[in-house]
Order: structure tokens, then sequence, then C-alpha cells
């Protein structure tokens, strides 16, 4: 680039000179051009928030992971709960079984009114059906038990054995010194409190527990 | 170094040798992302995925009050894996410590809990040592299930096993039916597939690799859907008290079968319908594999004088005869060809009202009667009762019984079937058809659908299965009340009077003692019935108690005492007010 032609200098070269006095005017940049500036604000935000998604996904997952755990133990012990439900309810259904029942009822010396049918109306206590005399009662299930199978019943013990038993053992729960107390004074507490709101039309009789 | 040609030589050949390999990795990722990319997610889902099967519970059976009759249950079979097998193990208790428990220590305390054999157990856990599967002990409880799994056994596993029990027994059974290893075998458990029927589900999960469930990774490849439960129209405890009473006497009898069903008049549900010999759904071996059906549906006999308030209720329809028109009965009725119709005393000639021969059940009386109606009238008069056709129940197995059909000139063959039509020989029935009839009497003529099942109920509160209820016309209203009304002098002054009677109570009810046809002659053994309703003023319920040749006792008088029971048991159960007039005293004879 060698030449002889002169040439101006360019006024870049005066700008130091410019400087040392305060400046006089400045050239505002318009609204737009400064709104279209990349601001570092916005960069900021931008990294910031990428950082905290990413901290919070981590969390996120840390505590679905954490999470899962529960779900996975949550569901084992729903499931062995509902498992204990099912039995239990299996065995009450057997226990409220017609064959249980009547079997313990007679077990417990209970009999059943086979002399006709009366019937009391509790709202002015009219009696409706023929008395006939002393009433008859008898065995539903007679010296054979229950003529209607259920096999799943072979465990069950009577109703009455099953007490004679605890009180032989002795064990701590119903001793039968012990036993006849509590019933005793069940049946005082009872005759005293007669304040409780009786059923309409119900009949007057003790509470038995 | 600084000749620029062997610079950009080099250069060219690093370049290429990077391409070389990033081609290389590139060919390869295109090979596993896109090449072989279905084979490789399956292979990698197949390592980490679970298939689990999502087990849906068979529809209950309940009865009319919601109490369970057959109940869908879990049980465990227990198994074990012999590749696991080892001469010892050790376990660990609650605290850590460990103990060596050997082999033959693990069976014998397996043997315990499970209750079976040991030697058995030894059998199967060594006869094929590469095996990865055998059955140790199947069906068991859940106390059993845990308490081997309190045995911390390495090589024992268990698997659920989704099973059905009943409750209740054989209350009800066989009408509930059973399941068999195939599925449902008899009864309602069969009849209503579409409504009990469970459908299992699937779906899969993919698991980390200490064995927990990845959140989020269920899929739910097919949804399972439990089964509705099937309400009946039966009360189980007064199916229980019929049961009991009924056996108690067949055995009594020595009867080959007996039935009894309680049928309500206002919409022909049936309350309780037992048979002998009763199933215990829970245990069908025991039953002595006769009779796994109802014999109520089943068992078609020849019903006898049951047959004959019919019989006066389509002549009183008809307008042929009224409650006290006059016949002259004789000792004997001699039909063509030599037939002889008898009634069960030997009388002379006697002077009946149509009430009075209900009351004292005379053959020679209700065959002269119905001679005034033509056989086809009256034919078609029983299967309007619902005669020779199934119920509406359409029970499995259900007979339809048989009332002969009609020949060319519109008869029935000889004459003597034609008269004993009217008193019930010479067809068929089943007990459940008895039933519905006498149900149509108290219903002032018109016979509703017998009913079993209330409906099945599907957990979103839809009810399917609805019965039908629109009823046939069959007497009119006035000749089903004096029908009824000459069946309550057979309580009060039939030759069982004594026993039926029940104070306070007005009764309708007709005796039979029908005679079994064994190949082709009749001979030694009865069907003894009594049929009725209560109370007779306005019938509620109507009871058909019936027992198939009993031994000891062959006269209508067997099954009496027990009619009684059950018509007592039912005013009990569903608390009957007493009647407050007598019943109508008609004239008996002239």
């Amino acid at each position: 680039m060698s030449s002889n032609l002169a040439y101006a200098t360019p006024q870049r070269a005066a700008r130091p000179q410019q400087e040392q006095h305060p400046r006089q005017i400045e050239i505002v940049s318009t609204r737009e051009q400064r709104r279209a500036r990349p601001r570092v604000v916005y960069a900021v935000a931008t990294v910031g928030g990428l950082f905290a998604l990413f901290i919070a996904q981590l969390l996120l997952s840390i505590v679905i992971s954490d999470g899962a755990y529960e779900i996975s133990a949550l569901r084992v012990e729903q499931r062995n709960l509902s498992r204990t439900e099912q039995a239990l309810g299996e065995n009450l259904d057997l226990l409220a079984s017609q064959q249980n029942l009547a079997t313990q009822a007679e077990g417990l010396g209970m009999v059943m009114n086979t002399s006709t049918p009366m019937f009391l109306r509790l709202s002015d206590g009219a009696i409706f059906g023929a008395a006939n005399g002393a009433g008859t009662s008898g065995s539903l299930l007679g010296p054979d038990g229950a003529l209607v199978a259920n096999s799943l019943l072979g465990a069950i013990p009577l109703a009455g054995d099953t007490e004679g038993a605890e009180s032989t053992d002795g064990s701590p729960a119903l001793s039968a010194s012990g036993g006849t107390g509590t019933r005793t004074s069940t049946t005082t507490t009872t005759t005293t409190t007669t304040q409780k709101p009786a059923t309409p039309g119900a009949l007057p009789s003790p509470v038995t527990r | 170094m600084n000749n620029p040609r062997s610079t950009r030589r080099r250069l060219t050949a690093t370049v290429l040798a990077i391409m070389c390999v990033v081609g290389l990795f590139v060919g390869r990722l295109v090979d596993i992302q896109v090449v072989n990319a279905a084979d490789l997610n399956k292979e990698s889902l197949g390592k980490r995925s679970i298939n689990l099967v999502e087990y849906a519970a068979r529809g209950d059976i309940v009865d009319t009050n919601g109490k369970i009759l057959a109940d869908s249950v879990d049980r465990y079979d227990i198994t074990a894996s012999p590749k696991l097998v080892k001469e010892s193990f050790d376990r660990k208790d609650a605290k850590g410590v460990k103990t060596e428990v050997s082999f033959m220590q693990a069976v014998a305390e397996l043997a315990e809990v499970t209750g079976e054999d040991p030697a058995a157990l030894v059998t199967a856990l060594t006869s094929d040592p590469t095996s990865n599967f055998v059955f140790l002990a199947q069906s068991q409880t859940l106390e059993v299930q845990k308490a081997v799994k309190a045995l911390k056994i390495p090589f024992v596993f268990d698997q659920v096993r989704p099973s059905r029990t009943y409750p209740s027994g054989a209350v009800a059974g066989n009408l509930v039916g059973f399941m068999g290893t195939d599925g449902p075998q008899a009864g309602l458990e069969l009849k209503y597939r579409s409504c009990l029927d469970n459908v299992n589900g699937t779906s899969t999960y993919e698991r980390s690799s200490d064995g927990v469930r990845l959140p989020g990774s269920t899929v739910t490849t097919k949804e399972k859907k439990d089964g509705g439960t099937l309400k009946l129209t039966v009360d189980s405890d007064l199916q229980f008290y019929v049961q009991q009473t009924m056996n108690t006497r067949a055995v009594e009898l020595g009867a080959d079968w007996a039935t009894a069903v309680i049928v309500r008049v206002s919409d022909g549900h049936i309350m309780a319908m037992s048979d002998y010999p009763s199933i215990d759904p829970n245990n069908v071996n025991a039953s002595n594999g006769k009779a796994l059906g109802s014999a109520a549906f089943a068992n078609a006999y020849e019903p006898g004088s049951t047959m004959k308030p019919l019989t006066a209720a389509m002549l009183l329809d008809a307008g042929l005869i009224s409650q006290t028109t006059e016949v002259n009965v004789p000792g004997a009725l001699y039909t063509e060809g030599g037939g002889r119709i008898k009634d069960s005393f030997s009388h002379g000639d006697l002077h009946y009202t149509t009430a009075g021969i209900i009351t004292n059940s005379s053959n020679i009386g209700i065959s002269l009667l119905s001679a005034k109606m033509t056989p086809k009238e009256r034919r078609e008069y029983f299967l309007k009762f619902g005669l020779s056709q199934k119920t509406a129940v359409g029970f499995p197995g259900e007979s339809t019984g048989l009332i002969p059909k009609l020949n060319a000139n519109g008869k029935w063959g000889d004459e003597i079937t034609t008269y004993a039509l009217s008193f019930g020989q010479a067809m068929q029935t089943t007990s459940a058809q008895v039933a519905s009839a006498y149900q149509t009497l108290g219903n002032d003529g018109v016979r509703l659908p017998l009913t079993l099942v209330e409906g099945c109920e599907w957990a979103d509160g839809t009810v399917t299965e609805a019965p039908a209820t629109e009823g046939v016309r069959v007497v009119s209203d006035k000749a089903a009340v004096q029908t009824v009304q000459m069946m309550e002098n057979v309580v009060t002054q039939g030759w069982l009077s004594s026993t039926l009677q029940i104070p306070g109570y007005r009764i309708a009810a007709k005796t039979g003692t029908a005679q079994v046809a064994e190949n082709g002659r009749y001979g030694d053994d009865y069907t003894v019935s009594v049929a009725g309703l209560i109370p007779a003023e306005a019938p509620e319920y109507a009871v058909v108690v019936t027992f198939g040749k009993p031994d000891t006792m062959k006269t209508s008088g067997a099954a009496a005492p027990t009619f009684k029971k059950i018509m007592t048991q039912v005013i009990k159960t569903f608390r009957v007010t007493p009647s407050t007039k007598p019943a109508p005293n008609i004239p008996q004879s002239w």
C-alpha cells in the first residue's frame, strides 16, 4: 500500500483531543434502539432460570424416586391389609352362617318357640293371634345337628365350650370369679341408667351386653 | 515442520481419520437407533418390565337381605423352585441373628404349617433338581401363607389363586350351584355367568435393579372387570329353617327326594326353595354324586290331588260349576277300556258338592265334574297355569313337566287318562310349577312369572337381569277366590285338619298322595305333598311341600306336619297378621 498521494488524516486522530473536554452533546440512542439492545439481566434470567429448572428437576426426581420406595412399601402394606380384611370378612361370614348360629344357640341352651305365633303391637299393646295355653318349644337341629351341611364349619368350637376352656385354663383375661364380678356390676349400672332416650314404641328392656 | 504441503497432508489425514471414526459411530448409532431399535427396545423392556395379572373378583351371590351366599376369596398356592434347594440355608430372625437351617428341618416345618405329608414334600422338592417350579400345597388360606412366609425358606414361594367360598354351606346350595376347576358347573353360578363372570386385567410396569416399581411406568394393557352382585329373592334364614325341617323329615320318612317351595303371591318371588338331598357347594364330592341340581326344578312327578283345585278353578272360570254344584259320587267310576277310578276311601253313593269333593279329595267327584269341559279347553287352562313348560326362572336342568298332547280328535287317548288328569295323575309337574299355579290361585287368578333372581347389581350402581313382571290372567278373580275358599275347608274339615290348622290363621291347602308310575305301571311308591296359601282371605304366600317315594309313611299325612311347621315359620318370618274373620262354611253335601 505505498502511495505518494496526499491524503487527509482521518478524523479519528482528533478524538483524544475532543475527549479532553467535557462532552457537550451526546447522541442519545432512540428508545427503539435501547429496547432492541440485549440486556444482561435477560441473559442472567435465562441462564438462572435454566439452572433453576435443572435443579428443580433434580430435586423432583430425587423426591419421586424416594416416593417410589414409599409407594412400593405402601402398596405391599395395602395388599397385606386388604388380604387380612378379606380373610377376616370371610371368617365373619362363616361365623354368621345359619348352621353356626343355630348350633351355637342350641349349645347355649336356647330353644325355638314352636307354638302358634302371636304378635304384640307396640303402639297400643294389642295382642294378635290366638292364645293357646303354654307355649311349646323345641330344638330345630335335633340329635343329628344341622342336616344342612357346611363343610367349612369343622373347626369352630361351641360358644359354651370356649368359655369353659378359658376359665379352666385360668387365663388372665377371664377368670371365673372376675367374670361374675364384672357381670354383676354391669347389671347394677344398667338399672340405674335408664335415662337413655328409648326408641319410641320399643319395649322397656334391660340393656344386655 | 514448516513445510506447508506436509502440514496440509497431515491435516487431511487427520480429518479423514476423524471422519472415519465419526462415520463409524454414526453408522453404529443408526444401526442401534433405527435399524435394530425395535428389537433392542423390546429386549431392554423385557429386562426391566414386569407383567402383572390384575385379578378381578367373580361377583358375589347374595340373598334378598344381602347376606352372602357365594363369595370370591383369595387362596394361596405354596410353590417352590427345586433348582434353589440346598443342603442348608441361613435364616435371619428379627434381630438379624443368623441360624443355620437344614433342608430336612425346613421340610418338617413346612409340613407342619401346611399339613402336607413331609415325605411327599421331599419327593416334590428333590425328584427333579433342574426344575424351577413345583406345587407344594394348593389353595391354602392366608393364615397358612403367612406362616409359610414367616419360615423364610429361600426356595419356597407363593402365588395367589382366586377361589370361591360359600359361607352358608348347603343353605340354598342347590340353587346357587358350584364351581369346578373349569369354571361354573351348576345352578345360578352357571346360569348367570353374564353377571358373575370376572375378567382379569393385565398391566406392565418397569422396575429398578432393586425391584422397586419405577414411578409412572405402569401401563394397564387390559382393564380388569369385576363381576356383578347377583341378588336372589331367597331369604336365607327362612331357607335354612325350611331345608333343616325338610331334610329332617325326609330322613325320617326315608324319602328319595324332597322339595319345599315358598312363593310370595304378590310378585311370584321364591322366598325359599329347599331340595333334599342338599348340596354343600364347598364340598360337592360329599353330596354322593347325585342330584347336583335343584330337585324342585328338575324332578317332574305326577302331582296327584294338589291339581284338583286347578281343575275346579278352570270349571268355575268357565261357569260350568259353582261351589255348591251337586254331584252324585258313586263308589267307583268305570271307564271305557275296563279302567276303574277309586277314591282313597271306600264308600257308597255320596252326595257331594264341589266343595265337598275338594275337601274329601274325591277322585270320582272331580272326574265327573271335569267331564263338563272339553279336553282341549282343559289343556289350555293347564298351560295357562304354567304347566308343561319351563318356568320363567329357566333354571339349569329344569324340566318342563308334561300335560299329554291331544290326538287328532282333540282327545287324550283313553277315557281313564282324561279323568285322571283332573286329579293330577297321567301328567307331570315340577314343585316349582305347582307353587306357581298356587300363586296364581292366591293372586286372584293372575299368574306372575316365577322369580328367583332380583337382579344383577354392578359396581356403578346399575342393575341388569331385572325379572319379568308381566302376569297372565288364568282364571277370573271370582273363580280363584272361590277355589281358595274351598281349599280352606280342607284345613277346617278335611281328614288332616287337626294337623294343618294354625290357631288364629286361615289357611287354604290341598293334599296330594300320588302314585308313582314305574315301567309303565303304578307301583307301591307315592309322591306325597301338601300345597297351600296363607292367609286364605288375602293370600300372601304359597307353600308347596313334597316328598318323593317315602318308605315309612305313604300318605300326604307324612307331609302335613312339615307343611304346618313351615307355614308357622313363614308367619313368624314375614309377620303375617292373624285373620280376623272365620273361614266360610260352604255346604259339603246335599
